[in-house]
């Protein structure tokens, strides 16, 4: 990882969303230190940016004549284009490559297919997954309301620390537990928004990063894994009872693992995909950082906080820099990056050497890198 | 409420084909099980994702269950959404039926005081909205029993 570049999470009135991106592309390209001709590939992850969007934003680049690939794949596209760059290099194809994602995206609650009779009937509406999610896993585990007002409490203290993050303030457990109920018991401040936003990363080989940096930050795995049968998605109009899969959050995570040599117990921090806040609590068992169930207890021992024992979405996490799709998991990319490297601040983890990613979205895309100094 | 029965002699459509019919014991919804592995799936398909084939045959469902999980749907969704200009909060359930799957649907019911996970439910068609000829589209719902 040579170089990383964000342009904020938030609302930029008319600005252009091709904009957003090239500002993010110009950073990383900056951070990398390298020139733009060097770059040998380029893999744009976008949903809402229309066609050809990456070409769009490189052609205020330079033009250069490489390969340039438009991704779209939900709250997963920004992984998925990581990926395909690590694959292009791994796979000697080019030595430095591109991966970036912009969103302008339309503001409230996703809308969905026009065709979808579910959709139709209210049944498309993403909040209403993560909340039937969340109660099943109150009734099963004993996850309290207050458990999820204090995961936003926390994202949002921490999102404070950022100067990239959408609302950039702490909110108290009061403002959070009073905020308007959206989907029972899932309350508005316990969602992320939908917002505008860029993020940009340069990979390249291990020779080529030797002669621009001396901070070496290695991309140890990045899977990208869709969803095996009978496991619960958004949205799902029937799921199986009788089969009982592991989660693609699981599987991915388990690949990632076993590709790295590293384990939950190796990382010291997680960015991970808190939608809402029970999905925090959610993906913390289910990347293995501990048991089935203690998700919750592993909040309320405060193990998760900056300076706890495995720090989760110290950036501030979608919850408080909201969530443009396509740069979402480049920007959580780029914090563990800047942690690695011991930049980020006054959020900074102490001694951060391992960091671990992981975005979800629509129909059970998921992507999940691991990366260490 | 239009009640199972009664919507056979009423002008209305259903919001899509194949969801659910009519049967002497009421409405039920239509599913579909692979003649190969045995799993049922709602709506009906002619494919199986289990195990990739395209060996399934049409089955009437359960017409009740229990609920497996559940919330309110609190706002107004976006389009295309169709309900009513005044929106009212409506629950939305997951329904574990004895075939071995779990149907999402709305919920004739919107206080989550009253619903708890594990507690039984039946299906209900009924009236959703009106289409642009005046005919009533019908939709499922699913209801807490003795409710």
């Amino acid at each position: 990882m040579l170089g990383v570049g964000l342009h904020p999470f938030g609302r930029f009135g008319e600005k252009d969303v091709i904009e957003i991106g090239r500002e993010a592309v110009l950073k990383a390209i900056d951070d990398a230190g390298l020139p733009w001709q060097k770059v040998g590939a380029a893999y744009c992850g976008t949903v809402f940016a229309g066609p050809m969007a990456g070409n769009k934003v490189l052609a205020r680049v330079g033009l250069t004549g490489i390969p340039i690939v438009n991704v779209e794949n939900a709250c997963a596209s920004g992984g998925s284009a990581l990926r395909e760059a690590y694959q292009s290099i791994a796979g000697g194809f080019c030595d430095v490559a591109l991966a970036f994602g912009m969103e302008k995206m339309p503001k409230g609650f996703i809308a969905g297919n026009p065709n979808d009779w579910f959709a139709v009937m209210g049944l498309a509406v993403n909040p209403q997954y993560f909340a039937l999610k969340a109660r099943w896993h109150m009734a099963t585990f004993g996850t309290t309301e207050e458990q999820l007002v204090q995961v936003s409490v926390k994202n949002h203290r921490n999102g404070a620390l950022n100067p990239f993050a959408m609302y950039r303030k702490a909110m108290s457990f009061e403002e959070i537990a009073k905020s308007q109920m959206v989907n029972d018991p899932l309350r508005l401040l316990m969602l992320c928004a939908p917002n505008e936003g860029g993020a940009a990363v340069v990979l390249c080989s291990k020779e080529i990063a030797k002669q621009y940096t001396t901070k070496l930050i290695k991309l140890a795995a990045i899977v990208l894994d869709s969803p095996l049968y009978g496991t619960t998605e958004v949205p799902h109009i029937s799921v199986s009872a009788r089969v009982e899969a592991p989660t693609v959050t699981m599987t991915a995570a388990q690949e990632a693992y076993s590709q790295s040599g590293i384990g939950p117990q190796d990382l010291d921090l997680v960015e991970l995909q808190d939608t809402d806040s029970a999905s925090e609590i959610i993906y913390t068992e289910e990347l293995g950082l501990c048991a089935r169930g203690e998700g919750g207890k592993l909040l309320d021992d405060g193990a998760t906080e900056i300076h706890g024992e495995i720090p989760v979405n110290v950036s501030g996490g979608l919850l408080s820099k909201g969530e443009p799709l396509g740069a979402s998991a480049l920007a959580q990319v780029a914090e563990v990056v800047w942690q690695l490297r011991e930049e980020a601040g006054p959020r900074q983890v102490k001694n951060a050497r391992v960091g671990l990613t992981h975005v979800y979205g629509a129909l059970g895309n998921c992507a999940v890198s691991v990366l260490h100094r | 409420m239009l009640v199972a029965s009664e919507t056979d002699t009423v002008n209305a459509v259903p919001i899509a084909p194949n969801l659910f019919e009519f049967s002497a014991d009421g409405a039920h919804l239509i599913g579909s099980r692979c003649i190969n592995c045995g799993e049922v799936r709602f709506p009906v398909n002619d494919f199986c994702p289990q195990c990739c084939t395209e060996t399934t045959e049409r089955i009437a469902l359960s017409r009740r269950g229990t609920l497996y999980s559940f919330t309110v749907q609190r706002f107004r969704p976006p389009p295309p959404y169709r309900g009513s200009e005044n929106f009212q909060p409506y629950g939305v359930g997951m329904i574990e039926l004895p075939e071995g799957l779990r149907v999402t649907t709305v919920l004739d019911d919107n206080n989550p005081e009253g619903l708890s996970v594990g507690i039984e439910m039946e299906l209900v068609v009924t009236k959703l909205f009106e289409d642009e000829v005046g005919r009533d589209v019908l939709g499922y719902k699913f209801r807490r029993v003795n409710s």
